[in-house]
């Protein structure tokens, strides 16, 4: 199918058309002068819309393979449509871990008969344990484009250095989600007032800044690349901000529900709410939106954590920790009110330098790979949007502010209703 | 203060809920059903054809026949459930479990769960009135009104009184649920015990910290002595129960140091030797039996109310 979208608004940095106030024609799965357009074309009209190239998510659970009856890839290719990415890097925590070639061969087969990209990250340590190292050299080869442990946070310092070592063999990109579990290994939320007031465990932000100060230390020493994923205290991010200015190959993402939700929201025990890492106060809130702006916090994940409703409609201490999030990321880091031009960086361009993945620009001749979106939207998130195979978002009933109008990806359009 | 007929809520789920005048209403009940239980025929009709399920997920012998007694008395048709010897064991979630039991036209639930916040999530679930048991390191909302009813029958208005709360704060609802309750009542309340079983946030929740229990002792008019719960405590939050008892144990002789008498309470079951010496615990300055008494007219107030709000 073919089609002419009306009256767009292109974001892309670093593009030959950025800014440009156009139409776009898009013909067999490529973008072509829209003067070439004939008049039976299937129109789309924007109203002046932007489009930036589709996005890029890193750090959401796929569920398969182990986990099918909390997301398949056929709904997790659903959701990232409708929150605008149409490139996921998923996380290894699958079961079996995707700890080998094979893993990453598996999912990069998903890929190519899905209408979204699957750029597969194989675990540092077997299992996702935290002591063997894995072989992270034919995993690359393979076709893994990070390595983590994923939501499971290394906590040896040994390992850590030598994964970080390790993968400078092949100007890699190691990822960890900072926690050390020893300072709270039975934690529930933030601590803080709510915390104490509700009776629940609290995770100080300490057990963060620890590994975030660990984690940069051992870049400094190794010289290699880090993303600290998920990071959520404002210290977390004057370290980071620190370790930038002492010109370290540091990045960090913020978990989207971060932005958007408090500690103080879990004054109902909504275990929709218990998340890893835990949502903080309103200042550390603050902090992470500030640094997104300022650049200091490179991306946002959507932490996308589909969950079986026997999982979640618990007792809060024994629900499990997360939430879906692709189909709200957007709306969530559009709380921090960015420039037009700051979301496609932010969404578009900086996942994909991080990873090493070359930009689908927008211009004549390239395969059309783009998220089409309105920051000014309003829009309510209900539960019967919801694509994703589980039902654990926080976000169901909320007026959210931007909206994904749409992707086009593989020769799809998909719009959002 | 304006005195309400009716309580602000459906449920007891904690005091962190309650209004103040709640609080008023609820001990101008307990002082008349307190009356009640001093005549020779201790019985009312108040809970005629009214149903409560008792369904205690975690070990109570006091509490749980306080409420018996207290429904008893009330003439409340009870079924009682205790997790031990139940479905819990069999997999079954708890929504199921209290589900099963609404079934059989239940009206009331008192239940006693070991997570905070189990009652917030029954009772966005089912349609029974819902009375917080104690949840967790939550909330024990009637063992502070009891607590507090107690004080204020011993000191009378404790608007500006001098409250200690001693002991393991940090795994302890009792101690939660006092501090909500005495700061609405109007008093000043202060928290003594190691450093490690005090939450770091605790002077949020507008208290005062101490770690010398000899001058928390001094300061204060009532002494609430808190169990060391060695049962909730994971890890290991100080060394022994000896260098507890030598630095934390209250005892006589301390007591008699001071330069005036105090109130000693504690919410039981002691452990004598600990954190309270027996001569402590049985002496005059204890209250802790006229604690036991009134928790029953405590407990049948908040049933009536609660009913009479149907």
């Amino acid at each position: 199918m073919n089609y002419l979208i009306r009256n767009v608004t292109i974001l892309d940095p670093d593009g030959p058309w950025h800014l440009r106030q156009t139409n776009l024609y898009i013909r067999d799965g490529k973008i072509t002068d829209p003067g070439k357009a004939p008049g039976s074309v299937k129109e789309w009209d924007l109203n002046g819309a932007y489009c930036s190239p589709g996005w890029v998510d890193i750090g959401a659970h796929s569920g398969d393979p182990g986990f099918e009856h909390r997301e398949d890839f056929s709904t997790l290719a659903d959701a990232a449509l409708a929150g605008g990415f149409t490139g996921l890097a998923c996380f290894p925590n699958t079961a079996p871990v995707t700890h080998s070639k094979p893993g990453i061969l598996y999912m990069l087969r998903q890929s190519d008969r899905l209408p979204v990209d699957i750029y597969p990250t194989g675990a540092i340590s077997m299992d996702c344990a935290g002591t063997d190292i894995t072989e992270m050299m034919d995993m690359h080869a393979a076709g893994a484009v990070a390595f983590t442990d994923g939501k499971q946070p290394v906590q040896h310092a040994g390992l850590m250095m030598r994964a970080l070592q390790y993968v400078r063999a092949f100007d890699g990109l190691i990822i960890n989600r900072p926690m050390d579990l020893a300072i709270a290994p039975h934690g529930e939320m933030h601590e803080g007032y709510t915390s104490t007031s509700l009776g629940l465990t609290g995770i100080p932000a300490l057990a963060e800044e620890l590994i975030v100060q660990r984690d940069l230390d051992l870049l400094a020493y190794t010289g290699s690349r880090l993303l600290l994923h998920t990071i959520s205290s404002a210290r977390s991010v004057e370290l980071i901000r620190h370790a930038k200015s002492r010109g370290l190959s540091a990045m960090a993402s913020v978990a989207a529900h971060n932005l958007y939700f408090t500690d103080e929201d879990l004054a109902g025990f909504d275990s929709n709410l218990k998340l890893a890492p835990p949502l903080r106060s309103a200042d550390d809130r603050k902090a992470l939106l500030e640094a997104l702006l300022v650049g200091t916090i490179d991306l946002v994940s959507s932490n996308h954590t589909p969950l079986e409703e026997e999982a979640k409609k618990l007792e809060f201490p024994y629900a499990k920790s997360g939430a879906l999030g692709l189909e709200t990321t957007f709306s969530a880091l559009n709380t921090a009110r960015p420039a037009p031009e700051k979301l496609a960086e932010i969404l578009a361009i900086r996942p994909r330098k991080a990873l090493n993945l070359a930009v689908p620009h927008i211009e004549e001749g390239a395969a059309a790979n783009l998220t089409f979106f309105d920051p000014e939207m309003e829009w309510v998130y209900t539960g019967k949007d919801i694509r994703s195979k589980s039902r654990n978002s926080p976000f169901v009933g909320r007026t959210l502010q931007g909206k994904v109008l749409g992707t086009y990806h593989k020769g799809e359009l998909r719009k959002n209703p | 203060m304006a005195t309400l007929q009716q309580l602000s809520t459906n449920h007891l789920l904690g005091i962190k809920y309650l209004k103040p005048e709640d609080i008023h209403l609820i001990f101008e009940t307990t002082r008349n059903f307190k009356e009640v239980l001093n005549r020779p025929i201790k019985k009312v009709p108040s809970l005629r054809d009214i149903t409560v399920a008792n369904l205690f997920f975690e070990n109570s012998t006091r509490t749980r026949i306080s409420f018996e007694l207290a429904e008893k008395r009330l003439s409340a048709d009870i079924v009682n459930f205790s997790a031990s010897a139940s479905s819990v064991k069999k997999g079954e979630t708890l929504l199921d479990t209290v589900n099963n039991i609404l079934s059989m036209k239940v009206d009331m639930v008192v239940m006693r769960h070991p997570a905070p916040g189990a009652h917030h999530f029954l009772a966005q679930h089912i349609d029974a009135n819902i009375i917080n048991a104690g949840d967790g390191t939550h909330e024990h909302p009637t063992q502070a009104l009891l607590d507090a009813f107690s004080m204020w029958e011993k000191v009378g208005d404790l608007a500006g009184k001098k409250i200690a709360i001693f002991g393991d704060i940090l795994h302890s609802r009792v101690a939660l649920s006092n501090i909500f309750c005495l700061n609405k009542l109007g008093a000043q309340v202060k928290v003594c015990g190691p450093p490690t079983l005090i939450p770091k946030y605790i002077e949020k929740l507008g208290v005062t910290v101490e770690h010398d229990l000899r001058k928390t002792l001094q300061w204060c008019d009532v002494a609430n002595v808190l169990r060391i719960q060695l049962e909730r405590q994971d890890l290991k939050y100080f060394p022994s129960l000896r260098e507890y008892a030598l630095y934390y144990g209250i005892n006589k002789p301390l007591l008699d140091s001071l330069d005036k008498p105090i109130v000693i309470m504690h919410p039981g079951p002691i452990n004598r030797g600990v954190e309270i010496t027996g001569d402590v615990a049985d002496s005059d300055h204890s209250i802790i039996l006229q604690q036991v008494e009134n928790g029953v007219a405590v407990r049948m107030a908040v049933l009536f109310l609660l009913a009479s709000g149907r």
